[in-house]
């Protein structure tokens, strides 16, 4: 026996000690003593050790539940019932390690995690409102994955699931530095989601002249940074940087770099980093090739260029997780409210300023002979400068709305899109029509409006029907539509609820998302806040006893919107 | 007002199987997120080892040699450990830690331990009480207000992470390397 196991033999009885009558002293001399036998065979260790290993993961940051998340702006936060609560804590989803983690502490840290729901349901991790089963699967799916490629269906909240997947492996210390890249239209909503979902988490968008956008990409130490496409393309240089580097890098609207040649596929692709995510809702949107050259950034060498179509689904289903709404039905609510936040383009921005400024100086010279009216029709002209620029045409809610129609298509659904002006909407018609686009508002004869919603039911290349709040928000049976968008706000949110409730009454089978679009810092904007206060106060004090006598604005609140005083309205009248 | 930093948990188990022993412990954060992980070697008593410990063999094992050496070694201080063992309960006495047994559903030592005060959560639906070492009552209330800061966090459920663990580390052949 060698002298390390008897220190502990002899250790032995002080363990002991307290539990026998007599201390117990191991006979080591004695056991020696049979080995000295030719016929006695050796007894071993008489006292068993052990050894341990063991494993230092990073601290997470802020050990108190962190800053309250509120939700986003004028969004409808789906009434959460505890029930609900329950079932998602039952659910427990966790992030598994992936096939991708080799190492076995890599392994280890992701088996150690806890379920997610409850970071959530135990209000250690502050959200506006939990997350739904499938999201936290997402999540898991997520979390542990250097590459990965979220393809659920428009709608079911890749955003949101990324930027949680990312402010909880930010906690843990797994992650310090993300990118994120996406088509300039979302950056503000982008922006906006992660003040609602992770509103500890700094963030910077890399724009401006080239020497603060070098100073953003090489200097600032920002956690998670905003880049559009195009000053990604531009900066091509700048990233190839040897300080640029990024733990995760996430593309949105990944399809953007379906063509492997293009200067926006190879800047993506040359970003330095350790983990990459692709989110898209269409990640083949012609041909089989779009997935490959999608998979050129997610996992650069796993999908050759040459793979045959037969091969794709083995060699990528470890990286792709994709859901529709057929999936995750009996999750989701019935309705789901989303306003997006965009910012104008720059022609837009121009013309809007100029004419807000020359409308307010107007109303003002006008002097106690100010009425409604006049403050009416300049709200009506920068609404519709928030719908296009009147001299380019450009318009930041066409751009997004091309993009949401197009997922949508994709999957074969259909959407409803509204507008308060016909002008708008016979304009979209031109700019959607790959889509199919039908119109249904006052300037189609009575006669053909029922053949076009038949014919918007039963043709399956008609993805979009395109309505005026006057015509198409009342009387409708449109269930075969999931997704309404409001191109431009109504006055009163109840004529808004009628347009949506075209798409979701009785006999709906599926989910309906409604998108409104709202342009930030603009007269939309400023409607919007006042709409939403009033929908919330309705909400809260009186939804019990029946609609309120007006949800609409109140001419005090028109004049509001310029700081115009009401007094003056009332020496008009 | 000042802030007290919540405290770190420790949670201990002891797998048996097969006549082995071996030893997990994980120690979280009091959200329950991963701060450290410590994996013993399988012990496997032999037969002198069995005959000289006799029915002491278990607690052995489980608390003085592998708890607490897993404890031990840990870099990371807790502030109170979690076993789901009556055996491994017994490492109170070499450990000036606090440490609780979050007992089976009707264990009878169990229901007579929470009728005598030893009880810092009662039974649940699908658990036993939550019970400190009867020979240390003054852990009741010490417990009792580290379980009001951590709040409503499943006790049970970091088990099922360190067994997955523990298994994982089996079929990477981590215990071996543990056991080297």
């Amino acid at each position: 026996m060698d002298a390390s196991s008897l220190d502990i033999a002899v250790a032995a009885p002080s363990v002991f000690g307290t539990r026998f009558d007599s201390p117990l002293t191991v006979g080591v001399r004695e056991a020696r003593l049979l080995n000295d036998s030719p016929w006695a065979r050796t007894l071993g260790s008489l006292v068993p050790t052990v050894r341990v290993e063991g494993w230092k993961f990073p601290t997470p940051v802020g050990d108190a539940p962190s800053v309250p998340a509120t939700p986003p702006g004028g969004a409808q936060i789906p009434d959460v019932p505890t029930t609900f609560l329950q079932k998602l804590a039952a659910r427990k989803a966790r992030p598994m390690p992936s096939p991708d983690n080799v190492v076995f502490k890599d392994r280890l840290l992701y088996l150690l995690q806890p379920p997610l729901e409850n970071l959530f349901v135990g209000k250690q991790v502050s959200v506006p409102f939990p997350p739904y089963p499938y999201q936290l699967e997402g999540m898991a799916f997520l979390m542990p994955r250097r590459s990965a490629l979220l393809a659920d269906e428009m709608g079911l909240g890749k955003t949101m699931q990324t930027i949680l997947s990312t402010r909880l492996l930010m906690q843990s210390g797994m992650l310090r530095r993300v990118l994120l890249v996406c088509p300039k239209p979302l950056v503000f909503n982008w922006c906006r989601e992660l003040k609602c979902w992770a509103p500890d988490m700094p963030i910077e968008i890399i724009a401006g002249n080239t020497a603060s956008r070098r100073a953003a990409w090489t200097v600032s130490n920002a956690p998670f940074k905003i880049v559009n496409y195009e000053v990604l393309t531009r900066d091509y240089d700048l990233i190839n940087d040897e300080a640029v580097r990024f733990d995760l890098v996430i593309l949105d609207e990944a399809q953007r770099i379906k063509n492997r040649d293009s200067k926006t596929a190879q800047s993506a692709c040359a970003l330095r980093r350790d983990r990459s995510w692709a989110l898209t809702g269409t990640p083949i949107e012609n041909k089989p090739e779009d997935l490959i050259n999608l998979f050129a950034f997610v996992d650069d060498g796993r999908v050759p260029a040459e793979t045959p179509t037969k091969q794709l689904s083995s060699l990528t289903a470890d990286c792709i997780l994709r859901r529709t709404k057929d999936d995750v039905l009996s999750d989701l609510p019935a309705k789901t409210v989303t306003d997006a936040h965009l910012e104008m383009t720059a022609a837009q921005r121009e013309a809007y300023e100029m004419a807000e400024q020359d409308g307010v100086v107007h109303l003002k010279e006008l002097g106690d002979t100010v009425s409604v009216q006049h403050v009416f029709e300049l709200v009506m002209r920068l609404k519709q400068i928030c719908n296009f620029d009147p001299k380019t045409g450009e318009s930041c809610k066409l751009e997004r709305l091309m993009i949401d129609v197009a997922e949508a298509a994709e999957s074969g659904r259909k959407a409803l899109i509204f507008s308060q002006w016909v002008e708008p909407l016979e304009r979209l018609a031109a700019e959607l029509s790959e889509f199919g686009p039908m119109q249904y508002h006052g300037r189609i004869p009575q006669r053909e409006r029922t053949g076009i919603l038949d014919r918007f039911r039963d043709d399956k290349s008609k993805h979009v029907l395109l309505m005026s709040y006057g015509t198409g928000s009342v009387g409708l049976n449109l269930q075969f539509a999931n997704y309404v968008f409001l191109f431009d706000r109504w006055w009163n949110p109840a004529i808004e609820d009628q347009a949506i409730n075209r798409a979701h009454r009785i006999g709906q089978k599926e989910p309906v998302f409604v998108t409104r679009f709202i342009t930030q810092d603009t007269i939309e904007n400023r409607i919007a806040e006042i709409l939403d206060r009033k929908r919330q106060l309705f909400d809260e004090l009186i939804s019990q006893n029946g609609p309120p006598p007006r949800l609409g604005l109140s001419e005090e609140e028109i004049f509001g919107l310029f700081s115009i005083p009401h007094r003056q309205r009332k020496a008009a009248a | 007002m000042t802030h007290t930093p919540a405290p770190g948990l420790g949670f201990l188990t002891v797998l048996s199987d097969g006549g082995s022993h071996l030893g997990g412990y994980l120690i979280t954060n009091p959200w329950g997120r991963p701060l450290e992980f410590r994996l013993s070697s399988a012990v496997q008593p032999n037969k002198v080892q069995q005959i000289l410990y006799g029915p002491t063999l278990g607690v052995y094992l489980s608390a003085d040699l592998i708890g607490k050496t897993l404890v031990e070694k840990a870099s990371t201080t807790v502030s109170l450990i979690i076993t789901d063992s009556r055996d491994v309960l017994e490492v109170r006495r070499v450990l000036e830690i606090p440490v609780v047994w979050v007992a089976p559903t009707a264990h009878p030592e169990a229901s007579r331990l929470a009728a005598e005060g030893f009880a810092v959560r009662d039974a649940g639906p699908t658990r036993g009480p939550v019970l400190v070492h009867p020979e240390y009552p003054d852990d009741v209330p010490a417990c009792a207000d580290m379980f009001q800061r951590i709040g409503s966090l499943d006790l049970m459920e970091p088990f099922v992470r360190v067994r997955e663990a523990i298994a994982e580390a089996r079929k990477m052949g981590v215990t071996q390397r543990a056991a080297g």
